[in-house]
Order: C-alpha cells, then sequence, then structure tokens
C-alpha cells in the first residue's frame, strides 16, 4: 500500500511544481513590473478573494454545479435512449446521427437566448436544456459505438446459437458498450460545467458562476472575477474526477484491461 | 508496470487539459477583447508618436488651428470608444463628426462601436482609444484597480434609469419591490437598484429574487419578471414599441407604473468623457482633448435645438433600430443634457458626491460595493468643460439650454 502511495506521489509532484513555478512568475511578473489588477490581477489577490469569502464561492459553484448536474444526467438519459434505439433499428440510426451532429454545432450563444425566451427566463430550464443538448452527443456518439462495436466473433458464436436480439444486448452490447460509456462521460461532465456557466451569460438567476465572473469582470474586479474562474475550475475537475471514480468503483477491470 | 505509469500520465494529462479548456472558456470573452486591444495599444502608440514628433515642429500651429481661426495642416488622429452599439445615445459625436466640427478643430475623430463585452474605461487605460465614454460608477470601478483615467466632461447631467412594471401589478415604488422578481442587467449597470433596495432596507440577496435581463424586453412582456431595468431612451421605448395582443394597438405609457431611480435620491452618474489622466500631463494630448471636448459639446447644442437632424444622421450610420426609435431616443437624451444649469458637461458636486457615496456604501448580491474607498480629487476634472463652455459662449452660443423644451415623438412599431 504505501508503495503504491509512494508511487503515485512520484507522479503528483511534477505537476503540481510545474503549477507552482508558474504561479510563482506571474506573481513575481505582477509584482515587479508593477501591473495594475484591471491588466493582470496576481495570483495573490485572486487566492485572496477565493479565501475571502469561500463560502460565497461554494454557493457559486453549488448552483452552477446543479445546474451541470442535472443537465448532465437528462443529456445522459437521453443519450443512452437514442443509442439504444439507433443500435436496433437502422432508419432511426441513419437519421439520428446527422441530427445530432447537428445539434451539437448550434452554438450556445445562439440556442440560449433562444431557450430563455420559449422557457422562462426566471427559471433554471434553458439552462439545463442548454448543457443537456451539449452532453447529449458525446454520450450518444461513444454509446453508439460501444454497442455496435463488438467481437465479431462473439456475435457469431450467439447468432449460432440462436439468441434473441434482446439476448445479444443485455449479455453482449451493453457490457461492451460500457467503457465507451466512461469514456463518453469524461468528455461530457467537465463539459456540463462549462456549458452550464456559459448559459449563465445569457440572463436569468444571478447567483452562479457564469453571472458573476461576467458581473466582475465588467466591474473591473479581476480578482473577483479569476477568484470564480477557479471556483469553476474546481467545479469541473469535481464532476471529471466522480466520472473516474465511479468507472473505478463499478468497473474495475475496464481501466487494467485497456491499458494492458 | 510501463502500462500502469502511461495511463496516469495520461490522467494526468487529461486534467490538466480539462483545466485549460474550462480556463479559456470562461475567459474567452474578456481576454479576447484585451488582447485586440493590446495589440491595438501597440499600433496606435507608433502611430502617436509619429504624429506626436510631426506636429512638434508646427506646434504654434497647431495651437492656433485648436482656437479655430487659423489654417490646420494636418488632422490630429483620435479615437472614442462607446459604451454600445451606434445610437443616438451618442448623437453629439456623430453629429460632431458627420456635421466637420471636428475637423474644423482640426481632429480627425474614430468612433469605435461597443458591445455587451466591451469595457471602454479599460480600453481607454490600456491605450486602445484616446478617448472613452463610461458610466461614472463602472469608471470609479476600473480607477480602483489601477486604469488611471479622468471625467473631463460629465456630458449627461442626470440618471436615465428606470424601473418598469405593469399598471397591474401593485409595484409603484421601491419599497414595493419585495418579494418580486426584479429584471436587471448586471455588467455593472444594476448598482442603482442595489441603492434603491438599500434605501428601503431590503436586502438584495434575499429580499427580492433578481433575474439578469436579456437585452430586450421579452421577459416583461411575457410576465416572467415582475419590473424590468430599462433606460428612459431606449428599452422603455421598446416597450411602447410593442404591440399589445389585446388591443392590437401598441402598449401605451398607461399600461406601464414607472419608477425613477433620480426620484428616489438613488440616481447615478452615467455618460461622460474619460481620458488617459497621465497622459493630460502631455500638452499635446491634453490640447487634443480640450478641442474634443469642445467640439462634442458643439455636436451635442446642435442636436438639442435640432433633433430629427440628429436622429436621421445616426439612422444614416446603421443603427439597429429605426427612426422613430431614434427620435425617441435624442429626445431622451436631450433630457437627460438639458437644462446644464452650470453649462454642458460640468460636474454637479452633489451629483458626484452621491454617485461616491452609493458606489461606496450599497453592497451586491455578493455583498460587494463598487469602490472600497473614495476616489482622489482628480478623478474628475472641470478645467475642460469650462474652457469649452467659456469658448462657445464667447461665441454666442447658448451651453446651459436654460429654455430646452423637449419635443414630442411618436414612437412606430418596432421602432420604424
Amino acid at each position: 500500500m504505501s508503495e503504491a502511495w509512494a508511487d503515485r506521489l512520484k507522479f503528483i509532484w511534477p505537476p503540481v511544481l510545474v503549477a507552482l513555478v508558474f504561479l510563482g512568475a506571474w506573481q513575481a511578473l505582477v509584482v515587479v513590473r508593477e501591473i495594475e489588477p484591471f491588466l493582470l490581477p496576481a495570483p495573490s489577490l485572486i487566492g485572496q478573494e477565493f479565501f475571502g469569502d469561500i463560502s460565497l464561492m461554494w454557493q457559486t459553484a453549488y448552483y452552477t454545479g446543479t445546474t451541470a448536474f442535472l443537465g448532465l444526467v437528462f443529456g445522459t438519459i437521453a443519450g443512452i435512449a437514442m443509442a439504444l434505439l439507433a443500435q436496433r433499428f437502422i432508419v432511426v440510426n441513419n437519421l439520428v446521427t446527422p441530427l445530432a451532429a447537428g445539434l451539437a454545432a448550434v452554438p450556445i450563444i445562439a440556442l440560449t437566448p433562444i431557450l430563455n425566451n420559449m422557457f422562462s427566463i426566471t427559471s433554471r430550464t434553458p439552462r439545463v436544456l442548454v448543457t443537456a443538448i451539449i452532453v447529449f452527443f458525446p454520450m450518444l456518439v461513444n454509446i453508439i459505438r460501444g454497442l455496435v462495436q463488438v467481437q465479431p466473433t462473439q456475435l457469431e458464436l450467439m447468432r449460432s446459437m440462436n439468441a434473441q436480439p434482446r439476448t445479444v444486448l443485455r449479455v453482449l452490447r451493453v457490457p461492451n458498450a460500457i467503457p465507451f460509456f466512461f469514456t463518453g462521460m469524461k468528455i461530457a461532465a467537465p463539459l456540463a460545467v462549462i456549458a452550464a456557466l456559459v448559459a449563465e451569460y445569457f440572463g436569468g438567476p444571478q447567483q452562479g458562476l457564469g453571472s458573476r465572473i461576467a458581473s466582475s469582470a465588467a466591474n473591473t474586479a479581476y480578482g473577483r472575477a479569476w477568484a470564480y474562474v477557479v471556483a469553476a475550475i474546481i467545479t469541473g475537475l469535481v464532476f471529471y474526477l466522480i466520472v473516474v471514480a465511479v468507472e473505478r468503483w463499478t468497473t474495475p477491470w475496464t481501466g487494467r484491461t485497456r491499458s494492458a | 508496470m510501463r502500462n500502469i505509469a502511461r495511463s496516469r500520465w495520461t490522467r494526468v494529462a487529461s486534467l490538466a487539459a480539462v483545466g485549460v479548456l474550462a480556463l479559456s472558456a470562461c475567459s474567452s470573452s474578456d481576454s479576447s477583447s484585451e488582447d485586440t486591444a493590446a495589440d491595438e495599444t501597440t499600433a496606435e502608440e507608433t502611430a502617436a508618436e509619429e504624429t506626436a514628433e510631426d506636429t512638434a515642429t508646427e506646434e504654434t500651429e497647431a495651437e492656433e488651428a485648436a482656437s479655430g481661426d487659423e489654417e490646420c495642416t494636418e488632422l490630429t488622429p483620435a479615437s472614442l470608444q462607446l459604451q454600445w452599439f451606434v445610437q443616438a445615445q451618442f448623437a453629439g459625436y456623430y453629429a460632431a463628426k458627420d456635421l466637420g466640427f471636428y475637423e474644423d478643430a482640426c481632429i480627425d475623430v474614430e468612433i469605435i462601436e461597443g458591445g455587451v463585452d466591451i469595457v471602454p474605461q479599460t480600453v481607454l487605460a490600456q491605450g486602445g482609444a484616446d478617448f472613452a465614454l463610461a458610466w461614472v460608477p463602472k469608471a470609479l470601478a476600473s480607477r480602483e484597480q489601477g486604469a488611471g483615467i479622468t471625467d473631463i466632461a460629465q456630458v449627461f447631467q442626470r440618471s436615465g434609469t428606470l424601473q418598469v412594471a405593469w399598471a397591474d401589478s401593485g409595484i409603484e415604488s421601491p419599497a414595493d419591490f419585495k418579494g418580486k422578481k426584479i429584471g436587471n442587467w448586471g455588467f455593472g449597470n444594476e448598482y442603482e437598484i442595489f441603492a434603491a433596495l438599500g434605501e428601503e432596507g431590503l436586502d438584495p440577496a434575499s429580499d427580492v429574487e433578481l433575474v439578469q435581463q436579456q437585452f430586450d424586453m421579452v421577459a416583461l412582456l411575457n410576465r416572467e419578471i415582475d419590473a424590468a431595468e430599462a433606460m428612459t431612451y431606449n428599452e422603455y421605448a421598446m416597450l411602447l414599441e410593442a404591440v399589445n395582443p389585446d388591443t392590437g394597438e401598441l402598449y401605451q405609457p398607461e399600461d406601464f407604473n414607472v419608477i425613477n431611480y433620480s426620484d428616489y435620491g438613488v440616481g447615478m452618474l452615467q455618460d461622460a468623457i474619460w481620458a488617459d489622466e497621465a497622459r493630460l500631463g502631455d500638452a499635446d494630448y491634453a490640447d487634443l482633448a480640450q478641442r474634443f471636448v469642445t467640439a462634442s459639446f458643439e455636436g451635442w447644442i446642435y442636436c438639442r435645438d435640432n433633433p430629427q437632424e440628429c436622429a436621421d444622421i445616426l439612422t444614416a450610420n446603421g443603427s439597429q433600430l429605426g427612426a422613430s426609435h431614434q427620435l425617441w431616443m435624442m429626445n431622451e437624451v436631450n433630457k437627460l443634457i438639458w437644462p446644464s444649469p452650470n453649462g454642458i458637461g460640468i460636474m454637479d458636486p452633489a451629483e458626484w458626491e452621491q454617485t461616491v457615496s452609493i458606489s461606496l456604501n450599497s453592497p451586491n448580491l455578493e455583498g460587494a460595493t463598487v469602490i472600497t474607498e473614495a476616489p482622489a480629487d482628480t478623478a474628475y476634472t472641470n478645467q475642460f468643460a469650462e474652457a469649452a463652455n467659456a469658448a462657445l459662449q464667447a461665441d454666442g452660443v447658448d451651453t446651459t439650454g436654460e429654455g430646452f423644451s423637449p419635443i414630442e415623438v411618436t414612437l412606430n412599431e418596432g421602432g420604424a
């Protein structure tokens, strides 16, 4: 155990060191060159703003995190449902995949104001929808691939035993799709946080990260704006790490077999 | 072992990538504008240096040109950063440009349009423009963060911010905001609301539900919010340009309750011309500032006396909304400027005090105030506005607008 821990440390310290050197250089640059905060706030100022009101940071991140989580859940459910249909009916596949790709290409800045006017701007609904739409595509693409790309020999074996499509799905396709599902989730989870945050730029309740980053920047409070950016990064990382943890816990074999 | 190592490195790399992604996504809106501003800085600095060299030899001529009597050999280039897109809010500057007042003052003015994410006063402080228009509280916030800028002409003498509710909403004053959904724009345009809530003893975080509006009035028209922030000259007109589905006619002023923040002692100073404080020590720039202020005032005075013609100038310059909207805006903006009892652009110390006091004392949703310390006396100067008024009065121009009376404007559907 301790050996594993030491092993782990060996891979943690290089990025930490790089980050510290980067922050140190940033701080030195601001101090030595006497750069005013309206141009570039020093890491110390950002830290001061971040830790100065940590509960506010938490509440703000919690609000946006909730939006991101709801969007992630709905987008994932829709992605799974559509992938199952697309795998079963080739017509659906031909129809849905290009449409989903088109949907993924719609810019958030065009979509959000429209959804804000269609659904109540005072509610979380338009933002959750935007997030779900953003999440939907990577989930759909990955799960379809997981369901379809099974070993031909295994498929032939099951067919030779006259297995029903439902059985093939349960025994072969779904287990095969699980690693793909997690790959999709690892892309979608941090993306959900970004989508939820950007969706806040276009109006609505003002207690989230996106609103406050925009508002702080407009008030030239860049130290505070960056403190919220730090909170946003942490939120995105937490989402990602939760996916990694769930993957390890539910399918401990996948990580090993893939890297082997 | 090697495989595990590789997978760990991949994870670290993807973590970093996620971080970078999040970072770039959040900051893109600010940093992109900063980058371009910085690029322009260098370009313009060199340009400015070159002109400085050119004009140094002709200094006497330039000074004479400033007085307007002597021949102007070469126009001095100057740029003005607006807060928003071309519209009658900036009529005086467009009029001065199109009618040749700037040229008469020997300046070639480039007017740079703004947008949601453009912060004019930081564009100015970074050298991206020679002058900028900004609301006073927002500029004071930038000043506190190190932007060396000075208010050289307080063009708008009073605030044009309203809170508009439906006539049947029961919202007649800020005291009625309690428990309601109160729209505001955010982006630093919302401090009068916080000040009004504070005056009524309401906590912005818990006693009202604050909702950021989009830059249209749909949320109020759909009754999703109970009251919307509106400028007298822009969004309020948008409401009156919308069709009431019940009558088939345009909405009428009787359909709305209008709360004017100025009436509640929480109005804050808005559009002012800001200049680079450090550069004002340079005689050439100070001279340019003087000529720019005087010519801009001429534009505003012209628009006071010829609102229709100025509205036409704006539509000709490509304003997004149409002719009746521009004329309405021109008329309402005139009301914010005129009368200027001490002369156009001269700061009223009482209004300044009120703006500073609210900026210091009214916390927003996050508990932050606009500024934390009172600004230095150099945050504004009347020197340029006074000289401009004196010069214009010497030419027999009315610079106070004592007898100003607004016109009646009929709005058409959609501002056409």
